[in-house]
């Protein structure tokens, strides 16, 4: 990054040293550690000048306008003041500025901001939810006036109960009409869906879509609004701000690896226990900045979800009956040694290092290496080597530089992500989108302008989205250098290149073949082994890069596939209720044991059904798609018998005569990264580690930055790649596969990937319920007029190893001979990879009342 | 005032119907634009400057200085005119463009011209729908002579005009919510820095002139006749004519254009005839319509020339000069509510002071009105004003501050005699009553 | 002569009336300001005003009060306003009846009373659900949760004065 000129400005008669153009109130918190209040002002947004609260008198030092130089007067430099008081949200910090923020002047002009600001306020503080941390109630107390010149009967009675939609509440009395909503979706997101609405003192926040509030990060507005306008349908009046303890965690849904605050508190309908109350972001300037997205603040339900596994289980006979863990483990212990080192592990993303690594060292005590990554990404290895950068932030792309987002719908896969991209791609970098069927993120690519941070100025963006044949993601990136000379130049001769991987309609060789295409690209480009370039991979869950560096692998998983073990363990993931054709191999295994949450399709076959705490209920550390090795802490309290995976296995090992379990994740942390070299030798210290960031959100003055909490759990520690760690890494060879054909009279069927659905983690919350789309399969106009469906029929996809019925949508935007069928929405499991698939009418489409 | 020669009006002197095109050509219509295009675009902001053109939508700022503030290296730039005259008692910008469209036009591709811009935007409030039909129809025939769009009177140079309706608000008046309206935004004004001129502060983010219609309308007469004719016109620092809107208690109310040299006495008494009730005399003078300070229409007002320096002697402006004239029989405390009441309506609610002050002084004022309030509600609104006064975000918060300080300044008897004594409620304030 | 003072001092106080009350046959009047176990109070119409703002539970020194809230509808209306205390508990043992919970509320919803026997056999028995707190519903009002016509009730601290 260009170095910044510093200019010298002149706060309360201390001089400072501050970036020139640097925003007034950010310089003066930043660098004079003086908190100008705000109420409209946001560090991450384009100032407006509305709430009046910044006023300070402003100054500049004059200057002798023939020789330049600075005019002294009684021995000081002499200063022309501005007549008026001065919004400080509104300037930038230039040489000579002179700024008093401690005058009778600035102090009055505060009170009456303050004043006015209570005239249409109710004094709900008993009752809402922002008391206690709000930006109003402290900025009263620290400025206003104590006594009220308003007669009580003339305050304005509003309604104090719109929906917003289903998620957020506005209480229209309580608004002080700053617009940080209204300009977060607008400036941040780029979902426009808030708006004012008339003048004057009956100026409301409306809703502007249908269904309302539709976006993916709407809870970011309870957090940044500066009153208690704007509630989270979760957390109204779950409990005073006080009352709650926050406990550092991490995001348990995707590769961004979110932060976030889990806010809990004892709660009788819990038996007393501690339970999550809310989820709130935590800054991390490198991940997710101070925003989370909804389904990391709503979807925390099935931590204490009834349904949950709650106590070991044993199958007797055709039956799964509960059995107490000194029962299980000795009858688990015999299981394995009969088995004679004919193991397997298949562990899904959502297993965290410490499990990983126990059930890694089970396995190398059985004898056994066959340790396969359930998930629908392959490739994984390549990040090792050419991921995105050590000190990688996607927070700092923008002009001159490239990202490209392939085989991915980045907003359902990983929200945070296509958040940040977009971000970037405001700032100026070039954003390239390639899919086989529109999404948003597409969309956005091929905007030519929108409006970004700054209230007038239409920034023109740059940026390109492709469609390429259904299927073929790593074809077309392979063959870019000829197809599209003039892309691939862009993204190769960038300052920086970010590639961002999916795995949408893509097999497991499929998937390898575009991660070496694109690390092909980056490697071509010398976008390896530096900051802000390399590879990126949505891989599902939390923790998919740990699945590879603790050595779990999709050609394992194959292998598994392809000759079951006598035992099989599965670990957080459920094959047979993702892959309708998993029955086929697992008869062949001999004794099933599944560590999992919920009983579920999987557990129905399982000789043993051991239940698993949640991320809420323990402590632990998941690897993000950045490679940030980050800490999560134990929160909740725990659901009936449930144990943390790792000391299930630690437990069972002792029994096998492994050695004494450890007792604590910090252990078992210790152990791993002290023989995985590429862990560095980390230790659950280092992740705690916390520097001050920028902007400074969180802390006492809770007006500046929203009630995003400063971050006190740590930072993480990213882990190197080969590159960088200086090993010059080649290009490979792509083995471009055969793309999957469907049969005669059949289409394609690919599947995607919906944000919210109902699987096991999303059906317990009951507020997304509306937001999940009802199943459906989407089907090419031509293809649905061939068999004779309309849009709205109920249709039957049928395909090796099961059927679905679903809702047709004809359109378009899909792309001929396909039929996209979204996972986790169907009733039974559909294909988690492409495959061929018939569709067939079953009834015409009910009228919707 | 015999020999007072129309510039804006100036189909009067030559009794001819400006309405068409070739009668306006035929008295030195468009003779303004041909010299300016003939003139390169500088030189032509250097007449403007000369000619001591102030702008006529109330700040009175000179309009050469503003069009000199358009940085020339850009390649776009627009030219936007205020026609939405919505200031209280205001009615001079629809006579321009209902008796005199060309000289608009004409004063609107000069001012292009010299700013370089190439597109122009006639910004109308919404009940000015007929009016922007017949503009757009007065384009329409410019553009078969030629006079608009592409290679304007053969000189290479290209502009094209277009009419926009708002939708209805006072707001939209100042400048940056005019602009944020013509975009498709909500009608609010934006911070400044960047100013409409400036890079990222104009239409679109690109450096842009909005001016009064008035003003424009002004600009072909200094074109065709030169900067010192138009300078010589009216007083030291306000040169040119003016039109006078005048409204309320006078016998003949009206525009009336003359040069800023007139006094009040001059257009109050000897042209619209003297209060228009016998037996009744002035009592008040609202010179800007409700924005401006309110002054007690006194000997010494009356005696005061309408140039913008005078009128700053007495303590007021006089801003777009809608002079609203008010007999002995006007409770001031009424009027102090009327126009809170109209601010009320019009503040846009974007920034604090102006969208709860506005509210508050409402409620105060109205129960001082009903003769509920006591000593106190006349200091609180005063405070309240005085507060809102030096923090709002535009001049629309100052305006509103303005009818509350200066009615309570100059007439503070009206108020007190509204107010609790001894705790029983006191004479409500009595509404002027209808055709009065 | 020693001997004969300590005898006339006994003597004296022999005739003197006796301060022990026999307690509990007889009781000494209270204090109005007298701060015995809480009551949550109710309006008249039977709502109740306590308001589930936790407030007590902040000011609690002793750390005795337990609240939950849960939201009011016009359907099953407990209070007025939006909020209501859904888990109202005082651990007994705890609390050292300072009456800074009585401060603290907003809606003078908690009052110590008088009542000052408490005993219990068990500490489970010493914790104070809200059904044991709150006054009877009064005469003429009408049991929570109410049915409401919609929009009644819709402030949660229904009197503010004006500025004087």
């Amino acid at each position: 990054m260009a170095e910044t000129k510093l200019v010298t400005i002149t706060i309360d008669g201390k001089a400072y040293q501050v970036p020139a153009g640097s925003n007034l109130v950010d310089a003066a918190k930043w660098h004079a550690d003086n908190d100008i209040p705000v109420f409209c002002y946001h560090p991450k947004m384009a100032p407006v000048g509305m709430c009046r609260m910044c006023v300070v008198e402003l100054g500049m030092v004059e200057k002798d306008r023939a020789t330049g130089e600075v005019i002294m007067e009684n021995g000081q430099p002499k200063v022309r003041w501005m007549p008026k008081l001065q919004t400080a949200c509104t300037q930038v910090a230039t040489d000579g500025m002179v700024v008093r923020t401690d005058t009778d002047k600035v102090k009055a002009g505060r009170e009456s901001v303050i004043e006015f600001l209570l005239t249409s306020h109710p004094l709900d503080c008993p009752i809402c939810d922002k008391g206690g941390e709000c930006p109003l109630q402290n900025l009263t107390m620290a400025h206003g006036n104590g006594v009220s010149r308003m007669n009580f009967a003339d305050k304005l009675k509003l309604d104090k109960h719109v929906p917003l939609g289903d998620l957020i509440y506005l209480d229209e009395e309580r608004c002080i009409q700053c617009a940080r909503c209204i300009r977060f979706q607008d400036e941040i997101v780029g979902d426009d869906v808030l708006a004012f609405h008339e003048r004057g003192r009956r100026l409301q926040i409306i809703t502007k879509s249908d269904p309302g509030f539709d976006t993916y990060f709407s809870g970011n507005t309870t957090d940044i609004c500066p009153v208690g306008a704007l509630t989270t349908a979760d957390f109204r009046f779950g409990a005073r701000p006080w009352e709650l303890t926050d406990v550092p965690s991490i995001c348990p849904h995707d590769a961004a690896g979110t932060n976030i605050s889990l806010s809990t508190r004892l709660d009788r309908d819990f038996g007393g226990r501690a339970m999550i109350k809310r989820v709130m972001p935590r800054q991390n300037e490198a991940v997710n900045e101070i925003w989370i997205s909804d389904r990391t603040r709503f979807v925390h339900h099935f931590t204490r979800s009834d349904d949950r596994l709650q106590s070991p289980m044993v199958r007797r006979g055709e039956r799964l009956s509960p059995t107490v863990w000194n029962e299980a483990i000795p009858a688990l212990a015999e299981v394995l040694k009969a088995a004679n080192g004919d193991v397997a592990v298949l562990a899904g993303g959502g297993a965290s290092n410490e499990d990983l690594w126990e059930l890694r060292q089970l396995l190398k005590g059985l004898g056994s290496e066959r340790l396969g990554a359930w998930t629908t990404h392959s490739g994984a290895e390549l990040l090792l080597e050419v991921g995105v950068g050590k000190g990688s932030n996607l927070g700092t792309l923008g002009k001159g530089d490239a990202i490209l987002v392939v085989a991915s719908d980045l907003e359902e896969e990983v929200p945070m992500w296509y958040l940040r991209v977009k971000q970037a791609q405001d700032r100026g970098a070039f954003l390239a989108v390639a899919n086989h069927r529109p999404t948003r993120l597409a969309e956005i690519a091929s905007q030519t302008e929108r409006k970004v941070a700054s209230q007038t100025e239409r920034k023109p963006l740059v940026g390109k989205s492709v469609l390429y044949e259904a299927g073929k993601a790593a074809h077309w990136l392979n063959d870019l250098a000829n197809s599209d000379p003039e892309l691939y130049n862009t993204l190769k001769d960038a300052q920086n290149l970010v590639i961002i991987a999916g795995a949408e309609g893509l097999d497991w060789d499929g998937g390898r073949a575009l991660m070496q295409a694109a690390a092909n690209l980056l490697i071509a480009g010398g976008h390896v082994g530096k900051p802000n370039n390399g590879l990126m991979a949505t891989l599902p869950e939390a923790n998919g890069m740990g699945l590879q560096y603790l050595g779990y692998t999709t050609q394992n998983a194959l292998d598994i596939i392809k000759n079951p073990p006598s035992v099989l363990i599965t670990a957080q993931c459920d094959p047979l209720g993702d892959d309708p054709t998993a029955g086929s191999w697992m008869s062949k295994v001999n004794t099933l044991i599944t560590l999992t949450l919920f009983p579920d399709d999987t557990t129905q076959r399982a000789a043993f059904a051991l239940p698993v705490q949640s991320f809420a209920e323990r402590d632990g550390t998941f690897i993000n798609g950045e490679r940030r090795v980050q800490r999560f802490y134990t929160a909740q309290g725990p659901m009936g018998d449930a144990l943390p995976l790792w000391e299930i296995i630690a437990r069972l090992r002792e029994r096998l005569g492994q050695g004494r379990a450890k007792v604590s994740a910090a252990a078992v942390m210790l152990e791993l990264s002290n023989h995985l070299p590429s862990f560095n030798g980390i230790r659950y210290k280092d992740l705690a580690q916390v520097e001050r960031q920028y902007p400074d959100v969180g802390g006492k003055d809770l007006y500046y930055g929203g009630t995003a909490y400063q971050n006190k759990g740590g930072l993480g520690v990213q882990l190197p790649t080969t590159a960088d760690n200086g090993s010059a890494p080649t290009t490979g060879t792509v083995n471009l596969p055969e793309v999957k054909q469907a049969k005669k009279g059949e289409l394609l069927l690919i599947p995607t990937v919906r944000l919210y659905n109902r699987s096991h983690i999303m059906r317990p919350s009951a507020l997304i319920a509306n937001r999940v789309a009802k199943p459906f399969a989407a089907l090419n106009n031509a293809d649905a007029k061939k068999l004779g469906i309309k849009h709205g029929d109920r249709v039957e996809v049928r395909f090796n190893g099961g059927q679905a019925t679903v809702t047709a949508q004809v359109s378009d935007s899909t792309p001929q001979g396909v039929v996209f069928v979204p996972r986790y929405l169907a009733d039974t499991p559909t294909p988690m990879v492409i495959t061929s698939a018939s569709v067939v009418k079953v009834s015409d489409a009910v009228a919707v009342q | 005032m015999s020999e007072t020669k129309h510039i804006l009006l100036r189909w009067k002197d030559v009794k001819a119907d400006f309405r068409k095109l070739a009668e306006y050509r035929k008295h030195e219509g468009f003779e303004g634009l041909k010299k300016a295009l003939a003139a390169k675009p500088e030189e032509v902001i250097d007449v403007v400057k000369n000619s001591g053109l102030r702008g006529r939508g109330g700040a009175g700022f000179p309009t050469g200085v503003k069009w000199s503030f358009i940085p020339k290296q850009e390649p776009i730039k627009y030219f936007v005119v205020n026609a939405d005259e919505s200031e209280t008692g205001t009615f001079k910008d629809r006579l321009i463009m209902e008796t005199n469209p060309y000289q608009l036009l004409e004063g609107l591709l000069i001012g292009a011209y010299a700013i370089g811009a190439h597109t122009a935007y006639i910004y109308l409030r919404g009940e000015f729908w007929d009016i922007a039909a017949q503009l757009d129809a007065c384009i329409e025939e410019m553009r078969k002579e030629g006079l608009v769009g592409k290679n304007i009177l053969g000189s290479g140079y290209d502009c094209e005009i277009y009419t926009h309706l708002g939708a209805g608000a006072y707001i939209c008046g100042e400048e940056t919510a005019l602009l944020n309206s013509l975009e498709g935004k909500l009608g609010q004004p934006r911070v400044r820095p960047p100013f409409p001129a400036n890079k990222g502060g104009g239409l679109y983010g690109e450096p842009t002139v909005v001016n009064n219609v008035e003003t424009i309308a002004n600009v072909p007469w200094i074109m065709t006749h030169g900067a010192d004719a138009y300078k010589a016109i009216g007083t030291e620092q306000s040169a040119g004519t003016k039109l006078y809107c005048v409204s309320g208690h006078v016998k003949k109310p009206g525009v009336y254009e003359l040069p800023f040299s007139a006094t009040f006495r001059e257009l109050l008494v000897d042209i619209c005839g003297g209060p228009s009730v016998e037996g009744r005399s002035f009592k008040a003078l609202l010179p800007s319509g409700g924005s401006g300070p309110i002054v007690p229409l006194n000997d010494k007002v009356l005696d005061t020339r309408m140039s913008y320096e005078d009128t700053a002697k007495i303590g007021t402006i006089i801003g777009s000069a809608s002079l609203i004239v008010m007999d002995d029989s006007v409770d001031i405390t009424w009027v102090a509510s009327k126009v809170t009441k109209f601010f009320k309506h019009e503040s846009c609610g974007k920034c604090t002071p102006c969208r709860e002050g506005t509210y508050w002084l409402d409620k105060v004022i109205d129960r001082i009105m009903a003769g509920e309030g006591s000593e106190r509600d006349i200091t609180l609104i005063e405070n309240v004003a005085k507060n809102m006064a030096g923090i709002t975000l535009c001049a629309l918060g100052e305006f509103a501050a303005n009818p509350i300080i200066h009615t309570i300044k100059q007439f503070p008897d009206d108020f007190k005699q509204h107010v609790k004594k001894d705790g029983k409620a006191a004479k409500p304030v009595a509404l002027p009553a209808a055709g009065d | 002569m020693n001997i004969i003072k300590g005898f006339r001092t006994t003597f004296k106080h022999l005739l003197e009336e006796p301060v022990t009350l026999q307690y509990p046959e007889q009781m000494r009047p209270f204090e109005a300001r007298y701060k015995g176990r809480h009551h949550l109070r109710r309006y008249e119409n039977g709502l109740e005003k306590c308001i589930g703002c936790a407030l007590c539970a902040a000011a609690c020194p002793a750390d005795a009060i337990w609240v939950e809230a849960a939201e009011n509808t016009d359907e099953e209306r407990y209070s007025p306003g939006e909020r209501y205390a859904k888990t109202y508990e005082i651990n007994m043992l705890r609390c050292i009846f300072c009456g800074y919970c009585e401060d603290a509320c907003p809606t003078q919803a908690i009052e110590l009373g008088h009542e000052h026997q408490l005993s219990f056999t068990d500490r489970r028995d010493a914790i104070y659900t809200k059904e044991m707190l709150i006054d009877p519903v009064p005469s003429g009002g009408k049991p929570t949760p109410q049915k409401v016509e919609a929009g009644a009730f819709d402030r949660a601290i229904p009197d503010m004065p004006d500025p004087k």
